[in-house]
């Protein structure tokens, strides 16, 4: 588009300065965006075009995109056209995420070494998926170092458009913003006027335009036109304004810009000379005309008519009939022909048949284009096509009944539950309709992910009472009904019901079947207090699972061990390591990303609560690799942000944070509550006890979690920073304590009913609680902390336990008693910290020795702390640090026992890790084993 | 624009606006800060309408919020996203209006109301209840859809939401402005009268009324949310239906609530 089309630019100078600036200062994570909104005419799109150019003048790859207002959409479609410009076909790839990433891959082709400028026009239209992916682009996942550059029809936003919610919760971080683009005042329009009359409109002309125009630049622009053209009374409106220039057209070019008004825009030549009946010349000639009026734009792609606002009006004013005509001549181009092999834009086929009035027409494209939906995983988009496939058949056709089923189905998995619930109940209805179990099982899936749990289980029932019912279906109705007894906390039902599905599924089940039900009895009994049961039936799983060699069963028994070890039965450090084992055995499959990715957040979950947080760091690092994308990003961001505080490094951490936020603003409220507490543990160590608090206090209010544990975790958080602000001698938000205490005491009522495992987590944190509100009242107890401290001990623990003994230490110095032991306590914590590279905490209890004047040196020296994940490179390198502890004790010549109490793990565990040690120096006797390590040492 | 609508608080109002509050607390220190920028708007001061309705809603939300505080909800987490979603409309609707017949993004609903800023004078009672029928009839529908979306859950009836949603009912009654029983009655009459179902007028049950057709239509917006035309359609027709409302409300019709 050249620039002397556009009118002069006025009075937009200082945004356009200040968008190039935000987009070229990317956030901590290298991204930035800026959403233009405003209403229509007000100049976005001329905005996004001026910017564009001067950003590929400063040296971005730029790519434009625009979305389509046929309603339905194909998924991503803006970002897929953009791509298809530089020659990028995107192809279907094996989920959801593996396709998010292969679309990063290309735009990073794309780029190059340059920074990439997406820029996204009537962003108010695109489908849901367009939406996630740049979410997941602007949270850096993509690994593209992008800036989003988008236009919003302020129109749009009203009412309860999603990209109300997105733009709400970006609006908050610091690397995008959202301009909105106000109508010019009195002067610039005058100002407007001026420059494209040349100076000839008199004041009083310049002022009318204003007040007819309302400052909306378009409609002055056009205004001041009509004024220097002499057009002598001013048009009242818009549609005045275009009717009247569209009149004065020759004939062909008047029926040109009809057609292209009822087209798709951009509307290809070849598609609009097989729509309009001239001859080639006479087509060129019409569109030179159309063009010259200022009515039409033409680009590489086709064209489009000036502006969006003239197509509305068009739309308008052509009759019924006409229009009817025109898509049915836009159909006919657009369907396939003997001479294109390329299959058809199947979204706007079907647009076009459905609008001519032949429903019948559109149908095989309405299905195919919801088919390539699925295969994008726009599962909204295919919801909608498949809905729209059914508006167009009668309940005569026989194809209804597979189209419900696919409705039903597409409907569940864009959580549009109720929706799946009732095309469910209408594919019940049909005369084939499938088998009454496989309805039931349907219809308790569809209820379960409702969240209605009570009816979903009545289901399950019915289904395995159901006469049609095969022995196969009868063991997955019972595996999955353990599963969901077993969510529902009736861990006795849960067991009985597991008991069975297990029995059948080892006669007539599939090997998932037979995972499910194992996991569904393995948690079952270990809730129930017996916790070897449990380990030995998941034990089992796992073997079957080898056995079948299958990556998804592999994934799911894997996970299920490791979740049951590291969380319900504390052993984190066998939990880890058989999470480790796992995602390396996926990994050597070249299959189950997602399980890999799971297994390392278990992995480094179970690594940061035991202290080893290098090596967290390590396996984080890893998992990240695996590029996620959706809940397990958000976990993984989570757990590394975790990492960042811990080590005190803000501004990673800060990344993470608004990398989690950014994820979020496209739905996803059960991460929010961890997302509070990180955002109140950074903002302590930085002093602001403010913003912890507000973070705290929104956890408070604003969730309902039954989860015991992410409460007690907030609320000690929110203890602790009253605490901080009473000992740096600010006052403490009476109203926030009072809502803290009554945390606490629903915590303490609950943790009575909490099965066993958890107790142990929530006592602990009961006792930190306990103990920071000994401090907000300012009584210097030790007491208090030296029990949190037993209680995290016992845990293995290590950070908390440090951490209470700092504050042990703090009261009692402070009461001048048991200075000895108080000592001991802050030494102990600080070499606990300086081992996990916990710098901030460090530095506390450095100042707090410091000002009791206690050396905390004597035995460990006061060192840099290294840099996370940096190792010798050496043979041992290979190696974790566990690992090393273990080696260095079995070089010693110490037994397995011996080396379990030494480290406080299980004798057990020592065995795996000495089996590990093995593997990896490929030697095989404990003596070989020493050899190397004192070689190497 | 050279002559704001907000007169000498033009710039108050404009920095108050830049605030897009995001959880309940800050909701209700927005609605305070404005409640004291709205009593200098001129020529009628504290006197103005908007000022009546405003009053009223930030007692509600102190209410919603000594409720979440005291844990009186089952599900907060939607509650406050509600709360949220709730006023970021009535916020919007202040930033769009920039007058009569300049402000096409401002929904009619609203219009009606913010007209009557500059007067004719217009008694209290029914201009609080012009802005409740337009938070509530207009708004609340979307702002629930929203919520849910943002939640990754259904509007469903009996469930906890369903149940949080119909708590605020009694904040509603409870606040609505010192009122006395006969009052309520008659307001109840006549928004009963003016959602044309005529059936419900003897339940007595105006706000519960009111407030569950705004369930249903949010149950019925929840359903066409992807599709942006049928939503633009929706939400045309929410806007006339509860203009036409507003207007009768205050015209002299509605002061005999008063």
């Amino acid at each position: 588009m050249s620039s002397e089309e556009d009118g002069p630019l006025v009075g937009r100078a200082d945004t356009l300065t200040q968008i190039q600036s935000d987009l070229h200062s990317a956030g901590p994570g290298g991204t930035s965006a800026v959403f233009v909104t405003g209403e229509s005419g007000v100049g976005k799109s001329r905005l996004l075009r001026e910017t564009a150019v001067a950003m590929r003048d400063a040296g971005f790859a730029v790519l434009s995109g625009m979305c389509l207002d046929i309603g339905d959409a194909s998924p991503l479609h803006p970002v897929l056209q953009a791509l298809r410009q530089f020659d990028h076909n995107v192809q279907p790839a094996g989920d959801a995420g593996a396709l998010l990433d292969r679309v990063s891959q290309d735009l990073r082709a794309v780029a190059g070494d340059r920074r990439l400028l997406l820029v996204l026009d009537d962003l108010q239209w695109a489908d849901r998926s367009t939406r996630q992916l740049l979410l997941y682009l602007l949270a850096g996942l993509g690994d593209v170092r992008i800036a989003v550059l988008a236009a919003v029809r302020a129109e749009a936003l009203q009412g309860a458009h999603p990209l109300r919610k997105v733009l709400a919760e970006l609006r908050r971080l610091r690397s995008v913003r959202v301009v909105d683009l106000a109508p010019l005042d009195r002067d610039r329009t005058v100002e407007l006027v001026g420059a494209i009359t040349g100076g000839k409109a008199d004041a009083e002309d310049a002022d009318r335009v204003y007040k007819r125009s309302g400052g909306n630049p378009f409609v002055a622009e056009e205004l001041a036109r009509d004024l220097r053209d002499g057009r002598v009374e001013l048009s009242d409106t818009l549609r005045e304004i275009f009717l009247s220039r569209v009149d004065e057209l020759p004939p062909h070019a008047h029926s040109v810009v009809h057609a292209i008004a009822a087209g798709v825009e951009p509307v290809g030549h070849d598609v609009l000379a097989r729509v309009v009946p001239l001859s080639e010349a006479e087509l060129i000639e019409a569109v030179r005309a159309a063009v010259d009026h200022r009515i039409v734009t033409g680009a590489d792609d086709g064209y489009r008519l000036r502006h969006r606002l003239v197509a509305e009006i068009l739309a308008a004013e052509v009759l019924p009939a006409e229009a009817t005509v025109l898509h049915r001549q836009y159909a006919l181009a657009l369907e396939p022909s003997a001479g294109t092999p390329a299959e058809p834009d199947h979204a706007r086929l079907a647009h076009h048949w459905q609008k001519a009035g032949e429903p019948g027409r559109a149908l095989p494209s309405v299905v195919a284009a919801a088919r390539s939906a699925e295969e994008l995983y726009g599962f909204t988009e295919a919801h909608r096509y498949w809905s729209s496939a059914l508006e167009l058949t009668t309940d005569a056709a026989p194809e209804r009944t597979e189209l419900l089923a696919h409705a039903a189905e597409s409907a569940h998995q864009c959580g549009e539950h109720l929706r799946a619930l009732s095309r469910l109940d209408d594919l019940s209805r049909r005369p084939d309709a499938p088998s009454q179990c496989d309805l039931h099982l349907r219809r308790a899936r569809y209820l379960a992910a409702a969240g209605r749990t009570a009816t979903a289980e009545a289901e399950y029932e019915r289904a395995l009472e159901a006469p049609d019912c095969s022995p196969r279906q009868r063991a997955s109705a019972a595996a999955y009904l353990a599963e969901l007894l077993l969510h529902l906390g009736r861990y006795a039902d849960a067991n009985a019901r597991a008991v069975d599905a297990l029995e059948m599924a080892e006669v007539n089940g599939s090997t998932a079947d037979l995972v499910r039900a194992s996991a569904a009895l393995g948690f079952s009994a270990a809730f129930r207090e017996d916790p070897d049961a449990g380990l030995a039936v998941i034990r089992n799983a796992v073997d079957i699972a080898e056995r079948s060699g299958h990556p998804d069963e592999l994934g799911v028994a894997y996970l299920h061990l490791a979740e049951l070890l590291a969380g319900p039965l504390n052993n984190i450090e066998e939990g880890v390591l058989v999470a480790r084992r796992g995602a390396a055995r996926l990994a050597s499959l070249g299959a189950g990303r997602t399980y890999q990715t799971r297994l390392l957040a278990i992995a480094a979950n179970g690594l940061f609560r035991v202290g080893q947080w290098g090596e967290a760091d390590t396996v984080l690092e890893a998992a990240m690799r695996h590029r996620p994308s959706g809940a397990d990003a958000v976990e993984l961001l989570l757990a590394r942000c975790r990492l960042w505080v811990g080590f005190g490094d803000v501004q990673a951490a800060h990344r993470d944070l608004d990398a989690v936020a950014t994820l979020l603003a496209g739905g996803g409220a059960r991460h929010v509550l961890p997302m509070l507490t990180l955002r109140a543990g950074l903002a302590m160590w930085q002093g602001e006890h403010a913003t912890a608090r507000a973070a705290v206090q929104r956890g408070l209010t604003e969730t309902r979690s039954d989860d015991l544990v992410l409460i007690g975790v907030l609320a000690w958080h929110g203890l602790r920073a009253e605490a901080e602000a009473h000992a740096a001698g600010q006052p403490v938000d009476a109203g926030a304590l009072r809502r803290l205490t009554v945390a606490v005491e629903r915590m303490a009522a609950g943790v009575g009913n909490a099965a066993l495992p958890v107790r142990g987590v929530i006592d602990g944190y009961l006792d930190l609680c306990a103990a920071e509100l000994s401090r907000v009242e300012g009584r210097q107890d030790p007491a208090p902390w030296a029990k949190a401290a037993t209680t995290w001990d016992k845990r293995r623990q290590p950070y908390p336990a440090a951490y209470s003994r700092l504050r042990q230490a703090e009261a009692a110095l402070r009461r001048k008693s048991r200075k000895t032991a108080a000592i001991g306590a802050l030494r102990e914590a600080y070499a606990t910290a300086t081992a996990m590279g916990a710098r901030p905490f460090a530095a506390e209890i450095v100042s707090v020795a410091h000002r009791y004047k206690v050396t905390l040196a004597d035995d460990v020296p006061t060192r840099e702390f290294p840099a996370p994940g940096t190792g010798e490179a050496d043979e041992l390198s290979l190696l974790t640090v566990r690992e090393r502890e273990v080696l260095a004790a079995v070089a010693e010549g110490l037994t397995n026992r011996e080396i379990g109490e030494r480290l406080f793990i299980s004798e057990r565990t020592v065995g795996v890790h000495v089996g590990h040690i093995f593997d990896k120096l490929q030697v095989r006797t404990r003596v070989q084993a020493s050899r190397v390590f004192l070689t190497a040492a | 624009m050279n002559q704001s609508v907000w007169g000498p608080v033009h710039r108050e109002m404009t920095d108050l606006l830049q605030g897009h509050p995001d959880d309940v607390p800050a909701v209700v220190d927005q609605l305070r800060a404005l409640q004291e920028v709205l009593g200098h708007v001129p020529p009628l001061l504290v006197g103005n309408p908007l000022c009546d309705f405003n009053k009223l809603y930030l007692t509600i939300t102190e209410g919603v919020l000594e409720r979440l505080y005291a844990g009186k909800f089952k599900d907060p987490a939607f509650l406050s996203r509600l709360d949220v979603e709730f006023a970021a409309r009535y916020f919007d609707a202040l930033r769009a209006w920039a007058g009569a017949g300049t402000s096409p993004r401002c929904p009619e609903v609203w219009a009606c109301l913010f007209q009557r800023i500059p007067g004719p004078d217009c008694r209290p009672l029914p201009s609080a209840c012009a802005g409740v029928n337009a938070h509530i009839n207009f708004d609340l529908p979307f702002a629930l859809v929203t919520t849910f979306d943002h939640l990754g859950t259904d509007p469903i009836d009996e469930s906890d939401q369903h149940h949080d949603y119909l708590e605020i009912n009694d904040i509603f009654a409870e606040a609505i402005p010192g009122l006395r029983r006969g009052y309520l009655e008659k307001w109840q009459l006549l928004i009963d009268t003016m959602n044309g179902c005529l059936d419900d007028w003897w339940q007595g049950e105006a706000v519960e009324y009111t407030r569950n057709v705004a369930w249903r239509n949010a149950q019925k917006l929840w359903g066409v949310r992807h599709d942006m035309l049928a939503t633009d359609r929706e939400r045309a027709g929410l806007d006339r239906t509860a203009a036409g409302l507003s207007k009768l409300l205050l015209s002299p019709l509605g002061s005999f609530l008063q």
